[in-house]
């Protein structure tokens, strides 16, 4: 009865079921509809999938909700993985960064069209066609105009302050929604005692600025940690939460608690038996009322059922 | 006997009950309780009580009811009219559990097993009883797991009434036949005329008795078993009967409760040891072992995706 449950692995799907706003599948253009594209994560490096509405005037992040045992029920049809993907608008320039970035090692002016490419993923190159990319430049770079042609270079500078500006906003935004950024609770549905007021700017900020790391690399956020004036997390010790005060009193000193009994070994975090899948099924079933198989067949048993 | 009540909605359970004889209210009386439907892998369990005055034990031996189970169907319906023409002295109590009822009962997270469902509705239904003002004296019952248990479980809660527990109680004691007499004529219609909630067409009544070993059954389980659903709410998803085939024969679905191996499901879940809370690097999972997600992200579930 109880057999064990095999898991399939997920196979490719045509279908998603998706969150965007009615703007992003807006055809701007006519022969050019919105697209998803592969490009290079600011963050990890590696290849992430992002979206490029149609006439690549903006672009959008994707990013998945998947939690096991979970499936979409879809009109008529069963859509086996449980993901929600959300298509939300991004800033352009979080990608455009590492490119000048790079080009900014030389030290030299250069036309940003020459400076956004990657053999890996020649889809950058349209990114400098979103409205706000070439607007927004300025932020992160110097720019010089010779003639008709701009000229950029990165400048560690501006961009900076350009992201101090994010976290920020990110700030306003976080207590706006009222996110809960203290240390230690983890758990978005646990209800606190504490009020948000009681958080210290400096938790929003760390907050926010972990947020925006997600989109730059490890170096730039290290760099905007000092830029924020934020000490940098590193030992174990300073994530702790604060060791109780010890209350002073005359009386001996014992322990509160006893944990010695957790350092048995059947205390490890393996089942203390191995049970099979059958009995384990067997052993989580109400027996209250219920007579053992062997009542059955001891004499007295026999008698009483027939 | 009106049907109505469930047969409007037969995913619920339902109480039926025959008006109360004044005399009833009055005199002291004695009740039955029996079942009907508690083995078939098909339709509901129905639980029904009759009670009649004390002094009116003998009136209803002369009504010839017997113990359901040794009369034919015919029979049982000429009984269950006798007992109806009787109502000036006796009354009677139904409740139909649904098969959906005791699927999503036995199934659920914490575990209600079939015999705390029937003991509940066993005692929902004497409850019933002394709610509606028949001053009952004495109850007898048909076991349902060890009778001295059930019997010290019983005469706790109704202080005041004499309850006897008995196995084969409907074969000794009258008022018992009575009741289930009511339940097994209940039962009987209900399930022959079933009203399939869902969209199935002309559907194939020949399901035999209901019980898992009756050959018709098994191949009208076998005929109705659909691959994503499962069956119809007129099956019950707890017996092993029903699990077994959705088990070989139906898409394997997983619910986050299913019992795996502690350290593989762990392991396949993502989930990480407690211990990694209290070390230097707690963060979260990423392909990029040097990357840490942000946790607004993994409190939320919310990952990069590099395909779709």
């Amino acid at each position: 009865m109880a057999s064990k449950k095999k898991r399939t692995p997920n196979v490719q799907n045509d279908s998603w079921v998706v969150v965007a706003a009615d703007s992003v599948i807006d055809t701007q253009k006519p022969d050019s509809d919105p697209a998803f594209v592969r490009l290079r994560n600011p963050s990890t490096d590696a290849a992430s999938l992002y979206m490029l509405g149609s006439g690549d005037v903006q672009l959008y992040e994707v990013k998945a909700f998947g939690e096991d045992f979970h499936s979409w029920f879809v009109g008529q049809t069963v859509q086996r993985d449980g993901r929600l993907l959300f298509i939300t608008p991004m800033d352009p320039l979080y990608l455009i960064l590492p490119y000048l970035i790079t080009a900014g090692k030389e030290g030299k002016f250069q036309p940003v069209d020459q400076v956004v490419m990657d053999e890996e993923f020649p889809v950058c190159s349209r990114l400098l066609s979103c409205t706000r990319s070439l607007a927004s430049l300025h932020h992160i770079a110097e720019e010089k105009e010779v003639g008709s042609q701009k000229f950029h270079r990165y400048s560690q500078e501006k961009t900076m302050n350009w992201l101090k500006k994010k976290v920020e906003r990110t700030v306003v935004a976080l207590k706006k929604r009222n996110i809960s950024v203290g240390e230690g609770v983890k758990s978005t549905t646990y209800v606190r005692m504490k009020s948000e007021s009681d958080y210290h700017e400096d938790d929003y900020l760390r907050y926010a600025h972990g947020l925006i790391s997600e989109y730059i690399s490890e170096d730039l956020s290290k760099a905007l940690l000092k830029h924020l004036q934020l000490p940098e997390l590193t030992s174990p010790k300073e994530t702790e939460p604060p060791s109780k005060k010890r209350k002073l009193s005359d009386k001996p000193v014992e322990a509160g608690e006893d944990y010695t009994k957790f350092n048995s070994a059947d205390f490890l975090r393996k089942p203390p038996k191995k049970m099979t899948a059958a009995q384990k099924t067997l052993a989580k079933v109400d027996k209250t009322g219920m007579k053992p198989m062997s009542s059955f067949f001891s004499p007295k048993g026999k008698a009483e059922k027939k | 006997m009106d049907l109505s009540p469930f047969e409007t909605d037969n995913s619920v359970s339902c109480r039926l009950a025959s008006q109360i004889p004044d005399v009833c209210k009055m005199e002291d009386c004695c009740l039955g309780i029996d079942e009907a439907g508690r083995g078939p892998v098909l339709g509901p369990m129905v639980y029904g009580i009759c009670f009649c005055p004390v002094s009116k034990k003998g009136d209803l031996k002369n009504l010839k009811v017997a113990d359901s189970k040794t009369l034919t169907e015919a029979e049982r319906e000429k009984l269950f009219q006798n007992l109806d023409e009787a109502r000036n002295y006796v009354g009677w109590a139904l409740q139909i559990l649904s098969p959906n009822t005791i699927s999503t009962s036995m199934l659920q997270r914490t575990k209600y097993n079939l015999n705390a469902l029937s003991h509940d509705t066993a005692i929902g239904l004497v409850q019933y009883a002394l709610d509606s003002g028949v001053q009952l004296k004495e109850v007898y019952v048909d076991t349902v797991g060890p009778a001295e248990k059930y019997e010290e479980k019983l005469s706790k809660l109704f202080p005041g009434v004499d309850v006897t527990v008995r196995p084969k109680a409907d074969s000794l004691f009258p008022i018992v036949s009575a009741a289930s007499i009511c339940a097994k004529v209940a039962r009987d219609r209900v399930v022959k005329g079933w009203n399939f909630a869902e969209d199935l067409g002309e559907v194939d009544a020949d399901y035999g008795s209901g019980y898992p070993n009756d050959p018709k059954t098994k191949a009208w389980l076998l005929k109705y078993l659909d691959p994503v659903f499962g069956y119809p709410q007129f099956v019950r998803f707890s017996w092993s009967t029903a699990q077994t085939l959705m088990d070989s024969k139906a898409v394997t679905v997983h619910w986050d409760d299913d019992e795996e191996d502690g350290e593989k499901s762990a392991q396949r879940q993502k989930n990480r040891s407690m211990l990694s809370y209290f070390g230097a690097s707690a963060g979260g999972n990423d392909q990029n072992p040097t990357h840490q997600t942000h946790r607004f992200l993994t409190e939320r579930r919310l990952t990069s995706l590099n395909t779709l």
